[in-house]
């Protein structure tokens, strides 16, 4: 049985950590601090949370204000006002101030609400444009955990690496994918599966996904690859080129409009360094709509964003191959 | 401690220029803005901003954000004349490699905040604040922002940030010069209220209309008002601000866009378009030009200088000339540094205080006490070592320096050290010693001559013409060299203080007028003065300079 675990209390509870190991470390919030757990963060070190109130561009700038001083920022909210409504606060204030080989401030921008995933709040809430927003702009670094494994590692990673960073969860409890021991460097990709007819690269809750369409076919006879490419800039040119010579095609799975984002990272790379057949699986360029929780994956559904959608994809390559 | 005011003054004169070497150079870039808050620059830079040009990153500097970034030749003036680079590098502006971008950029050193989005500034401001705060720190964050700008939300936003986390450490400042890009700010969106006919001198000539302080006030700020171009105004807004406790402060420091610059005033058509390389010349010999009115009160009732002080405030002087005369160095006394300190209190206008005394040196001290800015003392009374002593006490305390000499006098040989360094020279044209005399006719033909010596011997203050003057003569004194210009019963001495000096403004600008079309038609003929008078569109200033360029027959 698979085991779920929650994204923001993980990550509510690494910033706690993190912030007694490194006073420099301070928050700031944009009257979501509840939801995205880092309410806690602020009782406990009340001189290093800021709540500024439901005003993201001030929340974006006061935090690179605070960076250009010396500290870490974490700043967070919903990724739907974070680079939804920052574009210019995040591209002026954050990634173009460049001092003495350091690119950008050091800002780390931690979201929740990624995605169709966010359900019930509707498609106004649903953001499926980040990774297109984020990658689009220099000196930002955008990473898409699978779980909360991740999660914990990569917030720890990110406090201790120089420079602006985009890191998107998802509302909903989402299945434990790595083991704990599991290592995360920025750039590269983790392979999870490996296989030699087709490679998967997932990233966010659509890890999880390929791995059950791998699991899949895998009764049908075809062998996949399963990369969880939760770093998706700076992306892994070597492991994408590997994967697409010994596997020849390519299936990208991400929970983003398909332009732009995870799909289009990875056939930019495989395009320059070993063209193979490729599918994307995500938004088709189509806003997402309200769903309960139990209706989720209607939504999903009708997106073409299951993995059966994935099979069928990683099926179409071979056809094509053949 | 004085104002400092000369000091002030004349790093201001220099950036401006160099805002125009910088942005003809560039062909683009934005003077209006640069302009209008000059000597607000000025005085951070030059009076209360510590920081080291050598180590930009000192922890415990100061810091300074430009929000309203476009205004970046106006920084970069500024930290040209402050030491981070060479001055030459103002005319890489805007060019590819330079480290003056075309907005505030860390590439230049000196640069707190990379500006040009806007309504961005104020938010970084407050992080900054923060970290200061939470680091226990001593720093101030100042922070210009201006008015077009306010129409960004996000500027409210950290309105009530700042207020909320009591950021008592950062002080902005407004450059309300009610333009933005694309027309009066009170006609795209109203700060104070929005302007519906086509007098635009509705915008400020009426208190009452103004709303945007009571904007700031209503957020929680702690809201200094003021005139954006007095040094005093701006001195004492800061200093008023540094020492509010438990409150941001916002100084709303009304100015004029394109200040200096006759043509550019109050024109929304310079918010963003450079000098033509040919005009350029013009403009900065206009911005050598400035002129200054120093009421000499004992000129009214000795009985009651309270009121004459008051009478000059209202009369809106530049300084308030003191005519301190100890009845020995001339034979009619005044009064002394115990009077000086008395009248201190009732206004921060300079107090110009021209010691007539035997020996000075021994003196100065309490003249500084007593709350000169400006300290003059008689060449005749003075050698190179009491004078060199005067300087250092003056210099140490941020007082002015200044020299002054008789009719008879010539600027003695040893003060000719002292040139590069002097603020003012006045050149008496009367006898010192009592108010009322009429002009001495020779003193023009001197003053020419010693304004050409000084200007070879790199003098940087003002010549100050003292003695007689008045509204039939003004206008050569200016155009002899003379600067600034105390005005006893000429100006005192007349029931309507406000209207004199006003008066005395035209003719003044009626004479630098004249001097700047005589040097538009050295540099290039009918052809340039026609061209640069074109560019004078707000008001009646075209018709009033085609007048003065037909009656020199150069159109």
């Amino acid at each position: 049985m698979t085991e779920f675990a929650d994204m923001r209390t993980v990550y509510g509870d690494t910033l706690i950590k993190i912030g007694e190991e490194n006073l420099d470390i301070v928050v700031v919030g944009a009257d979501t601090t509840d939801s995205l757990k880092t309410k806690q963060f602020g009782k406990k070190f009340p001189n290093r949370f800021f709540n500024v109130g439901i005003a993201e561009g001030n929340l974006i700038t006061i935090a690179a204000g605070l960076a250009n001083e010396g500290k870490i920022p974490f700043a967070s909210t919903y990724a739907a006002f974070l680079p939804g409504r920052c574009v210019d606060q995040i591209r002026n204030a954050i990634a173009y101030p460049t001092r003495n080989g350091k690119n950008g401030l050091n800002v780390k921008m931690v979201v929740s609400h990624g995605g169709l995933t966010v359900g019930a709040d509707g498609g106004s809430h649903q953001q499926i444009e980040d990774i297109a927003i984020m990658r689009a702009i220099p000196n930002i670094r955008v990473l898409i955990p699978a779980d909360t494994v991740a999660v914990e590692k990569l917030t720890r990673l990110i406090s201790q690496t120089y420079g602006p960073f985009y890191m998107r969860m998802a509302r909903s409890k989402t299945p434990i994918i790595h083991l704990q021991e599991q290592e995360f460097q920025i750039g590269k990709g983790i392979v999870l599966q490996d296989g030699s007819d087709c490679t998967i690269a997932a990233c966010g809750i659509t890890v999880q996904m390929a791995l059950d369409a791998s699991n899949a076919l895998k009764q049908e006879g075809i062998s996949c690859r399963v990369i969880d490419m939760f770093s998706i800039k700076p992306i892994d040119y070597d492991l994408l080129e590997k994967a697409a010579r010994e596997t020849g095609g390519i299936v990208t799975c991400e929970e983003h409009n398909i332009m732009a984002g995870l799909g289009s990272a990875i056939s930019e790379v495989v395009s320059e360094r070993y063209p193979v057949p490729m599918r994307r699986i995500g938004a088709r360029d189509q806003f997402g709509e309200s769903a309960r929780d139990s209706e989720i994956p209607l939504l999903l559904e009708k997106h073409g964003m299951t993995s059966i959608h994935i099979s069928n994809a990683v099926k179409d390559i071979r056809s094509k191959k053949q | 401690m004085g104002l400092n005011y000369y000091h002030i003054l004349k790093r201001v004169r220099d950036a401006r220029k160099l805002v125009i070497r910088g942005t003809t150079s560039a062909g683009s870039g934005h003077p209006g803005g640069s302009f209008s808050m000059a000597e607000i620059m000025g005085c951070l830079y030059h009076k209360f901003l510590r920081y080291d040009p050598k180590n930009p990153l000192w922890q415990d500097r100061d810091r300074l954000v430009l929000s309203k970034g476009h205004a970046s030749p106006g920084l970069f003036s500024n930290l040209a004349v402050a030491g981070y680079f060479d001055k030459s590098e103002i005319e890489t502006l805007r060019k590819f490699g330079s480290r003056l971008q075309g907005h505030p950029d860390f590439k230049c050193p000196g640069v707190e905040f990379c500006g040009g989005s806007l309504g961005l500034g104020l938010s970084f401001s407050i992080g900054m604040a923060l970290a200061a705060k939470m680091d226990t720190k001593n720093h101030h964050i100042y922070t210009i922002i201006g008015d077009g700008e306010s129409d960004e939300g996000q500027v409210w936003e950290a309105a009530m940030a700042g207020s909320k986390f009591k950021l008592d450490n950062l002080t902005v400042f407004l450059d309300r010069n009610f333009i933005q890009q694309d027309d009066y700010t009170e006609r795209v969106m109203p700060l104070d209220e929005e302007l519906v006919g086509d007098d635009i001198s509705e915008m400020w000539k009426n208190a009452a209309r103004w709303k945007v302080g009571d904007k700031w006030r209503s957020f929680g700020w702690n809201v200094l008002e003021i005139d954006g171009h007095r040094i005093e105004q701006i001195v004492k807004a800061i200093n008023s601000a540094l020492q509010t406790k438990g409150t941001p402060s916002i100084i709303v420091a009304r100015t004029i866009k394109g200040k200096s610059v006759e043509h550019m005033e109050d024109n929304p058509k310079w918010h963003g378009v450079a000098p033509n390389p040919k005009i350029s010349p013009i403009i900065e010999l206009e911005i050598d030009c400035q002129f200054l009115i120093a009421p000499s009160i004992i000129a009214g009732d000795m009985a009651n200088l309270e009121n004459e002080i008051k009478r000059t405030i209202h009369g809106r002087a530049d300084f308030i000339h003191l005519d301190v005369m100890d009845g020995q160095f001339v034979p009619n006394k005044t009064f002394d540094h115990e009077k000086i300190k008395q009248l201190r209190p009732i206004t921060h206008i300079p107090f110009d205080t021209h010691l007539m005394i035997n020996e000075p040196v021994k003196h100065v001290r309490d003249y500084v006490n007593a709350g000169s800015d400006i300290v003059t003392v008689h060449a005749e009374v003075c050698d190179e070592s009491s004078f060199g002593e005067i300087h250092d006490i003056l210099r140490s305390n941020n007082v002015s320096l200044g020299l002054a000499i008789n009719p008879e006098t010539e600027l003695p040989f040893w003060a000719e050290k002292f040139i590069p360094d002097l603020d003012q020279l006045i050149i008496m044209s009367v006898i010192p010693g009592k108010s009322g005399q009429k002009y001495i006719e020779s003193t023009h033909e001197k003053t020419q001559r010693i304004s050409k010596f000084l200007t070879e011997k790199n003098f940087q203050g003002l010549i100050e013409a003292d003695g007689g003057v008045d509204l039939t003569n003004v206008e050569s004194c200016f155009l002899d060299g003379a600067r600034v210009f105390v005005g006893g019963s000429a100006i005192i001495g007349q029931k309507d203080v406000r209207f004199t000096i006003t008066e005395f403004r035209k003719r003044l600008m009626h004479a630098r007028r004249t001097l700047l079309i005589n040097k538009a038609h050295d540099l290039g003929g009918t052809e340039l003065v026609t061209r640069w008078i074109d560019l004078h569109e707000m008001g009646k200033k075209k018709t009033e300079l085609l007048q003065i360029a037909k009656e020199a027959g150069f159109i």
